[in-house]
């Protein structure tokens, strides 16, 4: 239980998807205009980030790994499937984006066109398969912590955007020279943010 | 007087539209309200009149932080006379630490100024005067022995990356002392950190026996919690540190200024206080290590904490605007202070990062504050239509 809550608190924090790793960053610069669609983009990816890692993780566990399909025999006991792994965890993040973008459709109109091109691109979110992958990288023990992993890592990059577009939202009125407006400022202020966020490097848990 | 004014009267078709010096117009503008009171008001929109303009309101700031800058000056005497064994007087250690610090005041204002009056002319608007602060606050939140290049650079950095490209004063999401202080931290950690650093002639010279230059945060960091200064020592501020930070009684008198005209908010620096309290007595209650032994209260004097509570957390720039956002605000940077000094190896004093966190959620809890007004009236509206 201390284990998921320090891998909870590291992946919110220490090892933040933005501003430790800058993974996700062309959804983070490109919706973080209002807070609202930022909050429904972070839910987004918070969703499909607790399903997609602890899902790539059985599949990891029961059918990649070397030895891994051992359970279906003796004979499958040398299989190694892992060169499959880039393959298999686009095809659940995609499956698993497909579904979302069902459901907000469905329940929430509004979001779904503020949202646009960028709710189908989570598939290919670079936050999303970097969680998957880190889950390999990192050989985490069992379900538990995998599962407090992904939704650390989703509620950091959540966290993030939400915090990106309330700043945004204040700049609104500012008197930015000509060629930095838009993106430029944006990201000058990732930076700043990113600054800010060392206060947390070199905790160890 | 009458004929300075007269002065300035001739000149100033020079350097109004059309005439010969019309780009130098906003420092010309710069300097004559410098001078005089400005007697144009504004013509459209509606606009309270009030006699606390900007220029005030600064000098007001200024005059707050002149307490710790005058014991500060002292303190850099005082503490280069323990380590060497020197003796002076009162007045002697003043001017020792007074011609050490003058160097670092003048290329922080020289360096910030210019750049604040260059961008100014370049981009056509009047000069404000919120450099005049953070120009005394940078130099007062580093060590005594920082290079002038770095500090130079450290400004130069600050002023424009934090401040110009957001449109100039009272644009700035984060707090401009703190971009600069957080510049030299990371980019010359060995000159920002240590236990050399704070006392001048140190680096160069070996002090006396048994004299130890360490703050009582680092004493603290690297596990010593016997031998702490006295409560007395914290508080008076005969310690080592940076400039500004070490007397608490100069830094209260400060407050209480700032306080007394409401330039600051007493929100803020109330709930900081009662953060680092709060945080401080929880860590006591579980007390895994000696660190989280340490008194509460003790965090209150120890490092910058005072300081940047008064000078720093209540910037109104980057503070958040609403009133419950202020006491969130207070708070969360007296957590966050006490969880870095005691959690956080890597550092060993929390506050600048602190401050600098919170200043970036600080439209966030803004936002929060303001969507939950909204929906809690439109409640009552509700209600009232029902009935």
């Amino acid at each position: 239980m201390q284990e998921m809550i320090n891998i909870f608190v590291k992946s919110v924090f220490i090892d933040n998807m933005i501003f430790a790793f800058f993974l996700g960053m062309c959804s983070f610069l490109a919706v973080s205009k209002t807070v609202k669609t930022s909050i429904g983009l972070g839910a987004a990816v918070i969703f499909v980030q607790i399903i997609t890692v602890p899902v790539n993780y059985l599949l990891l566990e029961y059918v990649m790994k070397p030895g891994a399909l051992s359970w279906l025999g003796e004979s499958f006991k040398d299989v190694d499937l892992s060169f499959l792994s880039f393959m298999i965890y686009i095809a659940t993040i995609a499956a698993m984006t497909q579904l979302v973008e069902m459901v907000i459709e469905k329940f929430s109109p509004s979001l779904y066109n503020s949202l646009g091109i960028f709710l189908p691109l989570i598939a290919v979110n670079c936050a999303i398969l970097g969680g998957s992958l880190f889950m390999e990288q990192r050989e985490y023990e069992n379900i538990g912590q995998v599962l407090s992993w992904g939704l650390g890592s989703g509620f950091g990059w959540a966290l993030a955007i939400v915090s990106l577009a309330a700043v945004r939202e204040k700049m609104k009125y500012n008197h930015i020279p000509a060629p930095l407006k838009g993106i430029g400022i944006t990201f000058i202020v990732t930076g700043l943010m990113s600054l800010a966020f060392m206060s947390f490097m070199g905790i160890t848990l | 007087m009458n004929s300075l004014r007269k002065y300035i009267d001739k000149n100033k078709p020079l350097f109004q539209k059309g005439g010969k010096f019309e780009k130098l117009g906003s420092t010309f503008g710069a300097f004559e309200t410098f001078l005089f009171t400005p007697n144009h008001t504004a013509k459209s929109g509606s606009h309270i009149h009030d006699v606390i303009d900007l220029k005030r309101t600064m000098i007001v700031v200024v005059l707050a932080l002149l307490p710790a800058l005058l014991f500060g000056c002292w303190n850099v005497g005082y503490q280069n006379g323990l380590a060497f064994g020197i003796e002076r007087s009162l007045l002697g250690h003043f001017f020792f630490g007074f011609w050490k610090f003058l160097p670092l005041f003048i290329v922080s204002y020289v360096v910030g100024l210019g750049i604040e009056f260059a961008s100014a002319q370049i981009r056509g608007h009047e000069v404000n005067e919120g450099y005049l602060v953070t120009g005394i606050l940078i130099p007062l939140i580093i060590p005594i022995n920082t290079p002038l290049w770095m500090l130079a650079l450290a400004v130069a950095f600050a002023v424009i990356f934090g401040k110009e490209i957001f449109g100039g004063t009272g644009y700035n999401i984060m707090n401009v002392a703190l971009i600069a202080r957080a510049f030299l931290f990371f980019a010359y950690p060995s000159e920002m950190s240590g236990d050399k650093v704070w006392i001048y002639g140190l680096p160069d010279q070996a002090a006396i026996d048994g004299f130890s230059g360490a703050t009582p945060l680092a004493q603290l960091a690297q596990g010593a919690t016997q031998n702490m200064a006295s409560m007395s020592d914290l508080f008076m501020g005969f310690i080592p540190g940076s400039i500004g930070e070490t007397s608490k009684l100069a830094i209260l008198i400060g407050a209480a200024i700032l306080l007394f005209t409401g330039i600051a908010s007493w929100k803020i620096m109330l709930s900081t206080v009662i953060g680092v309290l709060s945080i401080g007595l929880l860590c006591n209650a579980f007390a895994l290590n000696e660190y989280m032994a340490v008194p509460a209260y003790y965090h209150l004097l120890i490092g910058g904490f005072a300081f940047g509570a008064v000078f720093m957390a209540t910037d109104p720039v980057t503070a958040p605007h609403t009133e419950r956002g202020k006491w969130i605000y207070g708070f969360m940077i007296g957590a966050f202070v006490v969880l870095i000094r005691v959690f956080n190896p890597a550092y060993p004093e929390g506050m600048m990062l602190a401050i600098l966190l919170m200043n970036v959620w600080s439209p966030l809890i803004d936002y929060f504050v303001v969507q939950s007004h909204i929906k809690h009236r439109q409640k009552r509206f509700l209600v009232k239509k029902n009935a």
